[in-house]
């Protein structure tokens, strides 16, 4: 009974949470001079039919409380405008990019955990020795390095061997099995993954090794030790689990900012996902775009 | 973006918490090489920001040598694409982003730990809605807020210390928040309220003083994450073009396609900055922090166990 | 030959950046099946650490001499490798604070048989099985084992402990401050648990605390330790009535009784720091009837009477104390 009560109230807060940034997001963009952003209509080259249906869709013309419900409404049903440089619907583009990010941030995160775990443990198993003084400060600079410096050092390094930039080679098309199409994407994707891994590892490393630490340090460990048990079965059996918690904390609150951070590293290569669709945006001045596409972060 | 990193102290007759705060930074420093190696790292670049444009050797803004000239006698570091000293650069650039660096934890400090210690020391619905206000501001998106700023008042340093700052205060509210409620409940400052002294006494007397190393070693964190946000912020355009920061730099080696003229000079020694710089934040910063939170569980399991001495003769003063 | 034999045992700490701490000064005593055995003093005086290095449970950053023999074998001759052979199988403990020294997230039945199935005692549903019957042994009921320790009381938790400890039936039990935290009708019962148990299974009990009313109940043999010495050791009615030690006589006196009219006294003063060497007698400095030699002589622990023994100059004096 606790517990829904508590699910409950996590849930609502969050929900309104999401509210306020919906109605944030909604007021910024409005926030800027001129119709140009207030104006969902104004798509360069749009048809004159295209301007009124958007319009009338949106509620252009009347006033701002007006708006803002009507684009609550249109939110709720996927609609989110037209991009202004691609003529398209922006949930459509969004979508799509959300499918190129997601791969590539999963595995690049996930490959950062298991790195970080790894490190972590060892290094509190051999706490004050050499190869924990390495380790960690190996994870501390790697943390440190800004996120597209290590995505261009990578390029540096590995330019020539591994794809440079985009998601699949341009030239491969037709009707090429699934397979290769597949390693095509999977090879593309080694370097962005990398930089990910490299620049998220670190934090990982210290938290399991910090946690890790504490967790040796509680009575039932000791009460481990005592049972005669050897001390790998103790760290499997007894530390490790209760150790690996505030991992899962991270992880939770880090996936808004794993988000942030992919947004340099598509940049750096080119990667079709949401951070360049933002960076292009940005760079356009595609307000749709852009207003749709900073719902997602708060959306976690 | 916080890390934490609790080293356990081995024994526990270690240090309990010294009255003077004075102590309590020498005690830190000299049983905490890392905290020795960071302060010498921000003092390092923190010289080198002031000499800076006296000890540049050649103009950032007049070309000096060619196009992405590599790295030679005269230019220890190369020249980017318009052939400007890359070492200079870096020199001046170091400048201008401590300076980024120091002025928006500045704003972020004197917010956060300003709604820090309102919220904790008055409770009630000051903190309530403070925390309130602060949950919201967590919800917008970073770079919205950016591009708003920019477009609105156009991308200069000044909004990107201001916007940085905006983003960082509600962690260091947070945490002095806590600092202060502990710190509220304890004998002394029950005391002192028991006498009858007036608010602003008690926080500027008992509170602020328990309250500093750790506004000290958030501070210093702060700034690292400063240092780093400016970096992003310049590669995504969102900056001055003009300015000169290692951010900027780095930009521009992107921009102007410095890997494909293989012209890594441009490239490595900016990323090295700034890694050196916050290594060092984070090294100052996490060791202060250690000290103040203690923790005096001893690991039971370790590589090396305890060790057996052997036993001469028989009765106390057998060893 | 004794079951357990502790010959001039110590134990020195290393803290990083401070004097090594010399916790146990050369600790010796002798246990046969069945007896039980009390270990007191005030906090701080070393009596954990000893038992805890009876098994070999030091942090990493100590060192330890002397020799623990059970049976007649040095358990400690390599260190920690070869004790671990002979935790929980022939010597096991009971740990100060049961609430922490069980595993949260892992179920009370488990974590008692989990050492069976290590030591070869018993597997997988004979192993259950057992855990039931021990729990039942203390006191409750065999499906308690099917939860986690947060759901048992402190009474509860501390015989779950005492259970778990009686897994793989070892000969000795060490039980450190077994009862603290406890409220005064469960100590007794865990009090009472403790004697039973040792009478019917020929267990050797070593009882640490600082509650002297404990020992007196509990254990036939005690021993005083002080600044990580004993000193004195005999039969515990022999210490309650005619104390050869200062130190116990006024640790005895100390303890508030009941029904007396007589005011508390307290020792005042503190115990020495066991950082440096201590010239002469440790208690000198708290002792209400120090002599002159106990500035700079050492006192040795000798025998004073049948079975009893005491570290203090004043056994020398020919009159009677």
């Amino acid at each position: 009974m606790r517990g829904a009560d508590y699910v409950i109230k996590r849930g609502f807060f969050a929900l309104v949470t999401v509210f306020v940034a919906i109605t944030i997001n909604f007021f910024l963009f409005r926030v800027l001079p001129g119709t140009a952003v207030t104006d969902l209509s104004r798509v360069p080259h749009a048809s004159p039919q295209l301007k009124h249906a958007l319009t009338v869709e949106f509620g252009l013309d009347k006033p701002k409380w007006e708006q803002y419900l009507i684009y609550l409404k249109n939110l709720l049903h996927g609609n989110m405008g037209i991009s202004f440089a691609y003529q398209q619907p922006v949930t459509h583009l969004l979508f799509n990019d959300l499918k190129n990010t997601i791969p590539m941030v999963t595995v690049g995160t996930v490959a950062a955990i298991v790195v970080g775990v790894i490190t972590g443990v060892l290094s509190a198993w051999r706490r004050g020795s050499v190869p924990d003084h390495v380790s960690t400060n190996t994870a501390i600079f790697a943390y440190a390095f800004p996120t597209q410096w290590l995505g261009l050092m990578l390029l540096i390094i590995f330019a020539g061997t591994l794809p440079a930039g985009g998601m699949s080679n341009p030239f491969l098309f037709g009707p090429e099995p699934f397979w290769q199409h597949l390693g095509d994407i999977a090879q593309h994707m080694i370097l962005p993954a990398l930089t990910l891994t490299l620049t998220a590892y670190g934090s990982y490393t210290l938290v399991v090794r910090s946690s890790m630490l504490e967790t040796l340090g509680e009575d039932y460990v000791l009460t481990a030790r005592a049972k005669g048990l050897p001390p790998r079965r103790v760290v499997r059996r007894h530390a490790f689990r209760n150790a690996l918690l505030p991992v899962v904390t991270l992880v939770a609150l880090d996936l808004g900012y794993i988000v942030g951070g992919a947004l340099l590293i598509e940049v750096i290569f080119s990667w079709p996902g949401i951070g360049l669709a933002m960076y292009d945006a940005i760079g356009q001045r595609d307000y749709p775009m852009l207003q749709g596409g900073f719902l997602i972060p708060p959306l976690r | 973006m916080t890390l934490p990193l609790q080293d356990p102290l081995l024994s526990a007759e270690g240090q309990g918490q010294p009255s003077s705060r004075s102590g309590f930074f020498r005690t830190v420093l000299r049983e905490r090489k890392a905290a020795v190696v960071g302060l010498a790292i921000i003092a390092f670049f923190v010289v080198l920001s002031i000499i800076a444009p006296y000890i540049a050797p050649y103009s950032v803004t007049e070309p000096s040598c060619a196009v992405y000239a590599p790295p030679s006698a005269q230019h220890w570091l190369g020249c980017d694409d318009g052939g400007i000293d890359m070492l200079s650069l870096l020199m001046v650039g170091g400048r201008i982003s401590m300076i980024v660096g120091f002025a928006a934890t500045l704003v972020a400090m004197i917010i956060g730990g300003g709604v820090g210690i309102l919220s904790g020391y008055f409770s009630g619905w000051i903190d309530v809605s403070l925390m309130r206000v602060t949950d919201y501001l967590l919800v917008i998106p970073d770079l919205v807020l950016m591009i708003v700023i920019a477009d609105l008042w156009g991308a200069s340093l000044f909004h990107v210390i201001i916007v940085i700052g905006i983003l960082e205060w509600t962690s260091t509210a947070r945490i002095i928040r806590a600092q202060v409620m502990s710190v509220r409940e304890r004998a002394y400052v029950k005391r002192a309220r028991g006498m009858g002294s007036g608010n602003f006494r008690i926080v500027w007397r008992h509170i602020l003083p328990q309250v500093g190393p750790l506004l000290i070693a958030n501070t210093v964190l702060t700034i690292a994450i400063a240092i780093y946000l400016e970096t992003a912020l310049a590669f995504l355009g969102l900056e001055d073009p003009t300015a000169v920061t290692w951010g900027t730099i780095l930009e521009h080696a992107f921009e102007r396609t410095a890997i494909s003229s293989g012209a890594w000079w441009a490239i490595v020694p900016a990323g090295f900055a700034i890694a050196a710089v916050i290594v060092g934040c984070f090294l100052f910063g996490q060791a202060v922090e250690d000290a103040l939170n203690p923790r005096l569980k001893v690991a039971h399991l370790s590589l090396r166990p305890w060790r057996l001495r052997p036993l001469v003769g028989r009765g106390r003063d057998a060893i | 030959m004794s079951l357990l034999e502790v010959t001039g045992l110590h134990v020195w700490f290393e803290p990083p950046h401070a004097a090594e701490v010399h916790a146990v000064q050369g600790v010796s005593f002798a246990l046969d099946a069945g007896e039980r055995f009390g270990l007191v003093g005030e906090s701080g005086c070393g009596k954990t650490t000893t038992i805890l290095a009876l098994m070999g449970l030091l942090p990493p950053n100590s060192s330890a001499a002397g020799e623990v023999l059970i049976n007649g074998q040095n358990i400690l001759a390599g260190g920690e490798d070869s004790v671990q052979p002979y935790r929980w199988k022939d010597v096991a403990m009971v740990f100060q604070g049961a609430m922490n020294a069980l595993n949260p997230v892992k179920k009370v039945g488990w974590q008692i048989a989990e050492p069976m199935a290590f030591h070869g005692v018993a597997q997988g549903a004979t192993a259950r099985k057992r855990a039931g019957e021990l729990l039942e042994m203390v006191g409750i009921p065999a499906a308690a084992g099917e939860r986690y320790p947060h759901e048992f009381s402190g009474g509860m938790r501390q015989r779950a402990a005492i259970a778990m400890a009686l897994a793989c039936e070892p000969k000795i039990l060490l039980a450190d401050e077994p009862t603290t935290a406890l409220d005064v009708m469960v100590q007794a019962q865990i009090l009472e648990l403790l004697t039973g148990l040792s009478r019917d299974l020929g267990l050797a009990l070593v009882l640490v605390t600082h509650d002297l009313p404990v020992v007196a109940q509990v254990c036939e043999r005690a021993a005083v330790m002080y600044a990580g010495e004993i000193v004195e050791a005999g039969p515990t009615d022999t210490l309650y009535h005619a104390p050869r030690h200062p130190y116990t006589r006024l640790l005895f006196a100390a303890t508030p009784d009941l029904y007396g009219q007589d005011a508390v006294i307290s020792i005042p003063g503190a115990p020495p720091r066991l950082d440096s060497e201590v010239a002469g007698c440790p208690f000198r400095p708290r002792c209400d009837v120090p002599l002159e030699r106990c500035a700079d002589e050492h006192p040795d622990l000798r025998l004073v009477g049948a079975a009893h023994c005491a570290a203090c100059h004043r056994n020398d004096l020919v009159v009677a104390p």
